[in-house]
Order: structure tokens, then sequence, then C-alpha cells
């Protein structure tokens, strides 16, 4: 889909979300042209009710004469409801499909963003906001919208209506409703200011409460768990204070809104009264006015109740907007087809940090010939990690060029260079789903015979044979039900599935038992041939049999030797 | 609806008062505006019978009262939000900590069956949900079942037949109407809101593993996961959506049929030893305010069913049975000699990790255990921390260690997991949770202990460096490392020790060794590693 309001790089969230419903403009509009027509029925409703309350107590015309008058009403009364529920549909309908186009855009961009470490927010944050952020926008399509057309229109049609009949009540209702626009304008700004800082608290109360649970298990060990506990009330009692700061101010407005409707009710039926008095208004037109000022102000006092479902719309879309506007990591994908054969690969004067200090390289310069077993070793914190994913693209580098073959890595069809890839993470990524779905991430079309043998090769087979449900064993929670050993191990039969080019290994043998590692660094081996493999480690069984070794210190380039040097540089 | 009653009880046990004092401003709210349309409209037809009739008048009482009740009605609305606000967030308040309370013995192992994303929502969305059980549930039942009943009840006073008809009207349109369509709404709504939850959990997992997913190629797929899942839930709102239509159309319609009743019975009624002209007028208006009061009504019956099933998924995790109940014993440990004797274990129904596992660690030795992973090392802490249940017996210092306190087990251990939990804040603060009131003097021994020094030093924020959402900001060495200090700055009798110098390199790990041979003298320890250097600290090293 086209987005040309997205290449400007400042969007106000507001434009934005009117961008959105313009996408479904038709919906709305119909559901506007309902509610005008509902407009209609309730000024005739009123005036078939003041000519049977004029015909009853100033004409005494009989009780069986005004009984079309009474079918009428309730006939009006009936097709009174029928809007409301076709308008109610319409708003449904145009707010459901907006928020569909938008979590799909905003996640498929946010598995873009976050892998490039470029998102600026943790995926807990990030999938509130997919989540819950998303739904807020809907009320600013479904209540604020719609309302804030007719609350232009409706006052109209009454005035219209009722300054011919009386023309001081209509100067009256002419003159009161501009302040509550300008009120509501005020108020509102100073709300939505608020509003803004109390979504951000609600979503790091989010992320406080899924970190707290998380680390029950540290918390209890401590007996800190009741501590927190007490924590966790705080931070809800903080939420409330904000929260109420906010509403108190938002409120207002309706407090104010609902005064001037209030007073300038009162002057009309005080105009309305003396004329009545006096005899020069009938009471037939006299009610007929009565009826319709409340009606006249209804539109703007429910525009006034439905500025806080602007405002969370607006702070949704203040969260959601950055996001989509973010630059993605590798704008363009290249043409070229990717190596077929094991890679090699070359960093030139590669810098990249997180936008922090720490972690990041600085101005690496490494060649790693195709086909070869590679380690790279350093302290923690030394970009060993960072070095790794810029080397499978999954990071641009901020400054320096990723060579493949003696091509920069960017010409080449992103997508196809990935088919040719392969990362076991620190802490691989299990959904909570069966063993079975897990691995079959990797190669959908596997049959449980090709998952044994990939789980055989990762000496796992044995032990996913004695689980009595076998690979329909469910993973919970980061993985949880296997160990850690076997978790990595099962990454690691994952990645076999799909049979890649180029590896990368991160820490694969830490916490593994001495006989564990060597089977599996022998998997490994294996798994080496033909292909270019890299290895980060600490492990000096690891190394044992790399072609090379690259060393980092403190985000740099220490040393970088083939394997005969391997003592020294270990030293 | 015994879960949602279960939970009204847990929020509302502290905040009575504020309850009661929103529900009774509702009920002024509501009298004094249906009294001042009343009035309003007997002023006006009174004013025009005498323009007509030009007998003399007396309006500037009923003047007065038209704005006496107008600026209660709008101060009242204000002070009603206000209020009624004021209680929801309490209450909310309440029911949050009151949930996490509930979580802490379950952790870890009776929380495992639910993934991160679907746990966090429940303790927030599904929380923050029940902040509209007040607030547009209960208050609203309360103040809408008022007006029913005490409307009418006024309107008799003029016409008996008006005030049944209004009753009847008010009925049908604040509660036949909504039960019925809350038949209508009680799938869809328990339907949106667990696709609403499976849509987080898949959200939080998709991307929490983006990374993995896109080298995976399985990224397109998982949007996709995401995607269908949405159409899911965009088919329940917009049948919502539909039922809501209906609603607001059937209570629409009845205000206006009840307007046309009236004036039938009104009609009928209308003489001078019955009800005068301006009487009738005023009763119009009085029945058409009125509605106002019970159409609140309509959505908070309807939204019932979705509340019922958020609070069944709360209540579900609320009143989860304990893996590890308190007993009723309340052992007390003698020394710190640990014994299992014929401990057998397993996840779940899964396969047993431990079958009659025995083992004795003497008060003050140090025993390591080494052996390939998946034979239940890192098992053996989770039972000696009380996380999870067992078979066979384990003692320290003679108490059966399911009968001892979890918070004598917690000062009486400490350890460091095989996976740690750093939480996101700082070094500091993550080191300072296993002594709060420790000074800087015993953190920078604890820090030099763990082999942190230099590298705590390098940093240009040092202790007050954040660690990162699950310390993603740091390695995982750095991590087991910062767990380690907390650890020693615990200071327990009994250490357990699951791979603590993992990530180290050689030397770093003969000097963190050496440290902890002289910190945990004296101390009962149980370490688990397959690391030479490490395995030195212990006096026994047995493999299983």
């Amino acid at each position: 889909m086209t987005e040309p309001i997205l290449e400007h790089q400042e969007v106000e969230p507001e434009a934005w979300l009117r961008h959105q419903a313009r996408l479904v403009r038709r919906s709305l509009a119909i559901a506007i042209i309902i509610g005008v027509v509902g407009g209609l029925l309730i000024i005739a409703q009123a005036r078939a009710l003041a000519t049977a309350c004029h015909a009853l107590v100033i004409t005494t015309t009989h009780r069986q004469n005004i009984l079309p008058l009474i079918v009428t009403i309730a006939l009006l009364a009936l097709l009174r409801g029928a809007c409301a529920y076709l308008a109610e549909k319409q708003v449904v309908r145009a707010a459901t499909e907006v928020k569909q186009q938008i979590i799909s855009r905003l996640y498929r961009r946010l598995q873009l963003l976050l892998p490039a470490g470029v998102a600026g927010e943790d995926a807990g944050t990030l999938a509130e906001i997919v989540t819950s952020g998303v739904e807020g926008v809907e009320s600013y399509l479904t209540r604020f919208l719609p309302h804030l057309v007719l609350a232009a229109l409706l006052p109209l049609l009454i005035l219209i209506v009722i300054v011919p009949l009386e023309w001081r009540a209509g100067l009256v209702l002419l003159f009161s409703a501009p302040f509550i626009p300008l009120l509501m304008v005020l108020i509102g700004k100073g709300a939505q200011r608020l509003n803004q800082q109390q979504w951000g608290e609600l979503t790091r109360m989010a992320g406080h409460l899924l970190d707290l649970v998380q680390g029950l298990p540290d918390l209890k060990i401590f007996g800190a768990a009741r501590r927190e506990a007490a924590m966790v009330a705080e931070v809800s009692d903080q939420y409330r204070r904000s929260t109420m700061a906010v509403l108190r101010v938002a409120f207002l407005s309706a407090l104010m809104l609902e005064f001037f409707a209030t007073v300038g009710t009162a002057l009309v039926a005080v105009i309305t009264g003396f004329m009545l008095l006096s005899g020069k208004l009938a009471l037939i037109d006299g009610l007929f006015i009565l009826l319709l000022a409340p009606e006249f102000y209804l539109p703007l006092r429910t525009l006034g109740l439905s500025w806080h479902s602007r405002m969370n719309g607006t702070a949704a879309a203040a969260r959601i907007v950055p996001l989509l506007l973010r630059p993605l990591p590798q704008q363009e994908s290249g043409v070229l087809p990717p190596p077929n054969t094991p890679p090699g690969l070359c960093l030139e004067n590669v810098t990249f940090r997180y936008g922090g200090e720490r972690g990041g390289i600085r101005d690496i310069s490494v060649k790693i010939p195709g086909a070869s077993l590679t380690a790279i070793v350093g302290e923690s914190g030394s970009g060993k990690s960072t070095l790794a994913r810029v080397l499978l693209g999954l990071s641009a580098p901020e400054q320096g060029r990723v060579l493949v073959d003696g091509l920069d890595l960017n010409s080449f069809e992103q997508r196809r260079w990935r088919e040719r890839l392969a990362w076991v993470a620190q802490r691989p990524f299990f959904s909570a789903a069966s063993i079975r779905d897990n691995l079959l991430t990797a190669a959908s079309a596997a049959s449980d015979d090709e998952l044994m043998t990939a789980l055989d090769a990762a000496a796992l087979a044995d032990v996913v044979r004695r689980l009595p449900q076998g690979l329909d064993t469910m993973l919970g929670d980061r993985g949880a039900g296997l160990s850690g050993g076997e978790l990595r191990r099962l990454a690691l039969a994952r990645l076999m599935l799909r049979n890649p080019l180029l590896v990368v290994l991160d820490e694969p043998t830490a916490g593994l038992d001495l006989e564990n590692e060597r089977l599996l660094l022998d998997t490994i081996e294996r798994l080496a041939v033909g292909r270019t493999m890299i290895i980060i480690s600490h492990s000096e069984e690891a190394l044992r049999s790399c072609d090379h070794l690259v060393r980092l210190a403190d985000g740099r380039l220490a040393a970088m030797t083939a394997q005969t040097g391997m003592a020294e540089v270990m030293a | 609806m015994k879960d949602l009653a279960t939970l009204f009880q847990a929020m509302a046990s502290r905040q009575w008062s504020w309850l009661v004092a929103g529900i009774v401003a509702g009920i002024l709210v509501i009298a004094a505006n249906v009294t001042l349309m009343a009035v309003s409209g007997w002023f006006i037809a009174s004013m025009a019978v005498a323009g007509v009739t030009k007998v003399a008048f007396n309006y500037a009482v009923p003047a007065a009262a038209i704005r006496g009740l107008a600026l209660i009605r709008t101060l009242g609305r204000y002070a009603e939000r206000l209020v009624t606000h004021e209680a929801a967030f309490r209450m909310l308040a309440d029911l949050r900590s009151w949930m996490f309370e509930r979580l802490i013995p379950l952790a870890p192992a009776g929380l495992e069956g639910y993934a991160g994303g679907d746990l966090s929502g429940r303790l927030r969305a599904d929380v923050d949900n029940m902040e509209s059980l007040y607030l547009r549930i209960v208050a609203p039942i309360a103040t809408g079942f008022a007006v029913i009943l005490l409307a009418p009840c006024a309107l008799a006073l003029f016409s008996p037949a008006a005030g049944l008809a209004l009753f009847a009207a008010l009925f049908a349109a604040g509660v036949v109407l909504p039960l019925a369509t809350r038949k209508m709404a009680a799938a869809p709504g328990e339907r949106s809101v667990q696709l609403a939850g499976e849509l987080r959990t898949v959200v939080t997992e998709g991307l929490q593993g983006a990374e993995e997913l896109l080298l995976l190629g399985a990224s397109a797929e998982q949007a996709h996961r995401v995607e269908l899942l949405y159409a899911g839930i965009v088919k329940e709102q917009r049948r919502l959506g539909s039922i809501n239509g209906i609603v607001i159309a059937t209570v629409t319609a009845t205000g206006g049929i009840a307007l046309a009743a009236l004036l039938a019975i009104g009609a009928t009624e209308l003489s001078p030893s019955g009800i005068t002209g301006p009487e009738l007028v005023m009763m119009l208006l009085y029945a058409a305010a009125s509605f106002e009061g019970v159409a609140p009504l309509a959505a908070a019956l309807q939204a019932v069913p979705a509340s019922a099933a958020t609070a069944g998924r709360l209540n579900e995790l609320a009143t989860a049975p304990h893996p590890v109940p308190e007993s009723a014993a309340n052992c007390v440990p003698e020394g710190h000699e640990i014994v299992f004797r014929d401990v057998c274990f397993s996840y779940g129904a899964g396969a047993e990790v431990l079958n009659n596992f025995s083992l004795t660690i003497r008060d003050g030795s140090r025993v390591a255990l080494t052996g390939r992973s998946g034979r239940g090392k890192s098992s053996i802490v989770e039972l000696l921390l009380r996380f999870r249940p067992y078979r066979g017996s384990i003692t320290i210092g003679g108490a059966e260690l399911r009968d001892i306190d979890s918070r004598a087990v917690a000062s009486l251990i400490t350890a460091v997991p095989q996976r740690p939990h750093l939480f996101n804040s700082s070094i500091r603060d993550n080191i300072l949770l296993g002594a709060p009131d420790a000074d800087s003097n015993r953190i920078r021994e604890a820090l030099g202990d763990s082999g942190l020094a230099g590298w705590v030093d390098g940093l240009p924020d040092g202790l007050d460096t954040a660690v990162g959402v699950a310390g993603s900001a740091v390695s995982g060495g750095e991590a087991k490392r910062i767990a380690l200090a907390r650890s020693l700055l615990h200071d327990s009798p009994i250490f357990l020790l699951d791979e603590p110098t993992e990530g180290l390199d050689g030397e770093t790990e003969r000097m963190v060794v050496e440290r902890l041979q002289r910190r945990l003298a004296g101390k009962t320890v149980l370490l688990i590693s397959h690391r030479p250097a490490c395995l030195a600290l212990a006096e026994r090293v047995i493999r299983i």
C-alpha cells in the first residue's frame, strides 16, 4: 500500500490518524449521513410531541384526534433506532478495517527493525504497542471523528429550525455554542500532554510487571518477593495519581461544556417562557424550542465526552507513528543472487554501536575465507555478538562495509541471502509450542523422520524419544521443559534442517558438560564441512579444531591468527 | 459469575466507602437532571397557559429552582466522575498487588504453563480490564436499578397508570433488552478476550524471537499468524458492534414508544380533577429524562460476559495449586547438613529426571556435582530452593524441606541459578537485591570476589549502568557474575552455585575461584560445574 504521508519525517500523530480515516472514508461518510438523518428524525419527533401537547393543553382537542400523532411518535422512535443501529455498524466496520491494516504494517515493520538492533525499545514494550496501542486508535475513529462532524452539522440543523420561530432563542444558542469548542481546545491541549505522559507510564508499568514476574524465582531466592509486591502496589498507586491528574483536567472540559449547555438551555427556557406569557408565542412552538434546545447542545456535549477518545487515539498514534517512520536498516535489497558455495566474508573498517558506548564494534577489518571454521573470542562485552550480527547482515554497519565473496553484502537479494544463513543465539528462541512445531519453523515441510535425523545429529534424539509425548512435548515459556544444554542442541537440530551455507554459533557449548560438549563439537565439525562456520566461544575445547581465530577487545580487533598461532593468542 | 464475585471482593474489600460514594453521587445527579427537565416542562406549559388565560403566574419560584437544579447537575456530574474513577483506580491498585502476591508461591513451577506474553497480558491488560468492573458494570447497574425503581414511584404520585407504564418501559430498556442481547454477546465476548490473549502471546513471542525468525525464514509465517489471529478478533468485534448497535437502537426506540404511551395515558387522564395540562407536559419531559439514567445499564449488562471471562482467567491464575504448599508443621532446621534420601523428581508428567537420588552434604562442607546435562543437576538446586515438588526426603538440619517455611529457606539458602534473571534496572539495584541495605564497601567486596570490579570500573556509568530488559545490555557471562555478586552480598549459611564461572576466561575464572575459596569458608556449598578450575572449589566431586 502506498503511504505518501509517511515519507515526511515529521508527522503529527493526529494527521496520521486522519490519514488512516481517509482509507475508510466511505464507511465513515455513510455513518455521518445516517447520523444527520437521525437528527432530522429527532426534530420531527419533537414537533409531533409539541403539536400533541399544544392540542391537549391549549386547544383542548379531544384525545382521539391526537391518535395519529401518537402513532407518528412511536414510528419515528423505531426509525431513530434503526438509524442508531446502522451508524454503529458502519463505524465499527471502519475502525476494525483500519486497525487490521495498522497491526499488519506495524508488526511486519518491527520484525525488520528488531533484528537490526534499531527498534529503540524492548520487545515487551513493542508487543504492548502492537496490541493495546493499536486498540487505542479505535475510539478515535468510532467516537471522536464522527462526533466531530456531527457536532458541526446537527446544531446547525436545529438552529435553522428554531431561528424563524423565535430568533432571540436562536441567538442565545448561536452565541453560547462557540464557547464550547473554544474551551474544549484550551483545556484539551493541557490534558493531552498529561495523557501522553500517562500512556508512557502505562507501558512502563507493563514492562515492570513482566520483568518482576519473570524474575520471581530470583526474588524468592533472596526473600525479596513480598518486598516487590509492595512495589507493585506503589507503582499502581502512582499510576492512579497521575491518571487522576489527567482526568481532573479532562473532566473539567466536560464540566464547562455542561455548564454552557445548561445555562444556554435555561436562558432559552426563560426567553421562551416570557414570550409564551406575553402571548407572542404558541405552546406548540415554545415547547418545540424547549425540546430542541438540549438536542442543540447534545452533539457538542457528546463531542466533549469523546475528547478523551481523541487523546487516547493520538497518544497511541504518537507511539505507533515513530515506529512506522523509523528507517528500515536496509531500505533496498540488491538483485544479485547470493553465492551457492560457502561464502568468504570480509569486513572493511566496520563500525556499529547500539547508540551507547558499550557492546559495539569500532573500525574492524577482518577476512574470513569461505568454507572455514573461524572462532571469535574475547571478553564479554567486547563486541563478539555485534560482529556476528554485522557479518550476517542483521545489523547494517554505521561505517565501513561487509563484502561477501568480494561483493557488497547489500547487493544480494536479501531474502535469498538469509535462506543461506543460520544463527544459534546465546538464548535460542522457542515458542510455546510442541518440539515438532518449533523444529518446523525452520523447514515447514520436513517429515518426522527428517526431524528425528536432525535431532539425532544434535545428540537429542534419545532424549526426545524418552519423553512420554515425544515430538509432541510442549515447550513452556522460554523453552522450559528441557535443560539449557538440551535447548542449545534443539536449536542446532533446527538449523540442520535448513542446510545453511553460513552458520554462526553464539557460545554453543556454554553450560554443557565435557561429554556433551565433545558430542556437540563433533556434530559442529561434521556440520562445518562445506560451510563457512563462525563460533563465538570461550571454551578452549571449542577452539581446538578451528582454522582461524579472531580476538576482540573492547570493540576492536586485538588479534587475527591462523590455527598455528593459537597458543600465543590464547595465552 | 463466581470468578467475578471473587475478584470484586478482592478489589472492593478496602475501598467500600469510595465505591458507595460513587454510586450515591450517580443517583443524585440523575435525580437533579430528571427534576430539572420536569420543572422546565411544567414552567413552559404554565407560562403558555397563563399567556392564553391571562391568569397571573408566579414564575419566580420555578425559575430559581431551575437555576439551582442546573448547578447541582453540572457540579454533581463532575464530582461523580472524579469519585467513581478514584474508586476504580484504588480498586485496581489493590487488585494488582493481590494478583502479584498470589503469583509468588506459584513461581517458577506453577507459571511455566503460561507463555510470557500471556502471563503479562493477564497481569496488565486483563487487570486493567477489571477497571471496567466498577466503572462500567457495578456503578451503572446500581444507579440504573435505582432509577428503574424510584423514577416510576415519583410519577405514580400524579398518575399510577403512567408510573406503571414508565416502569414497564424502563425495565424493558434497562433490563429485559440488555439481558436478551447479553445472551447474543456472551460467546463473541468470551472469544474476543481469549483471542486477544493469544494475540498478545504470539506478538510477544514473535518480537522477542524476531532475529531468529528472520533468519529461519519464518518471519512472514509469524506475521501471517498475527494477521490471522487479528482477523478472528475483528470478526468478533464486528459481531459485538452489531449487538451494541441493537442495544442502542432498542433503547432509543423504547424511549420514544414510552413517550407515545405516556401521551396516550396522559390524554385520557387530562381533566380538571385529574392531571392538569402543565402536569402532562411535566410528566412527558420527566419520563424522557429518566431514560438517560438507564441508558448505561444496557452496556453494563452487556459487558458482564467479557468481564466474567477476564475474571475467570485471572482467578484461574490466582487459585492455581501451589507446586510446593506451605506446611503447617513449620519445622526449624538445626544445623545445615543437607541429606537427600531416595529423591525422585520429574518435570510435570515427563520422564523422571531424578530416580532415587541420595546424597549427604555435611554442615560446612563443599560438594560439587558434575556430569552430563539433562541428568537433573539444576533440578537438585531448584528442589533445594523449594521451587518444585519432590518424592522421597530432603532434609536440612534434620528438618524435612517441604515442612520448612519458605521464608526460612530464603534466609538459609543463597543461590546462583542456572539462568539468573536480571531486572531492568542498574547493576547496583540488581546486586542490592541480595542485601538492600549493604554499604558501598560491602558492594565493592562482592564485586571484587565475583570478578566484576575491573569491568564495572571501566563502565562510564559504573554501578549505575543499566542492564537492559532481562539483562539484554550485558553478556551472559556478565549476567552470571552480577548474579554471583548479589548472592555473595546476601550471604547465608548454605550456597547453591550452578555454573558460577560460566562465560569467564581462564584467568578470571582462576581469580574468582581463589576468592570464593576464602569467601565460602565454613559455608555449606553445593556446586554444579563441569569446569575443572571451578570444581577445585569443592572438597568432594560427585559425577551423576
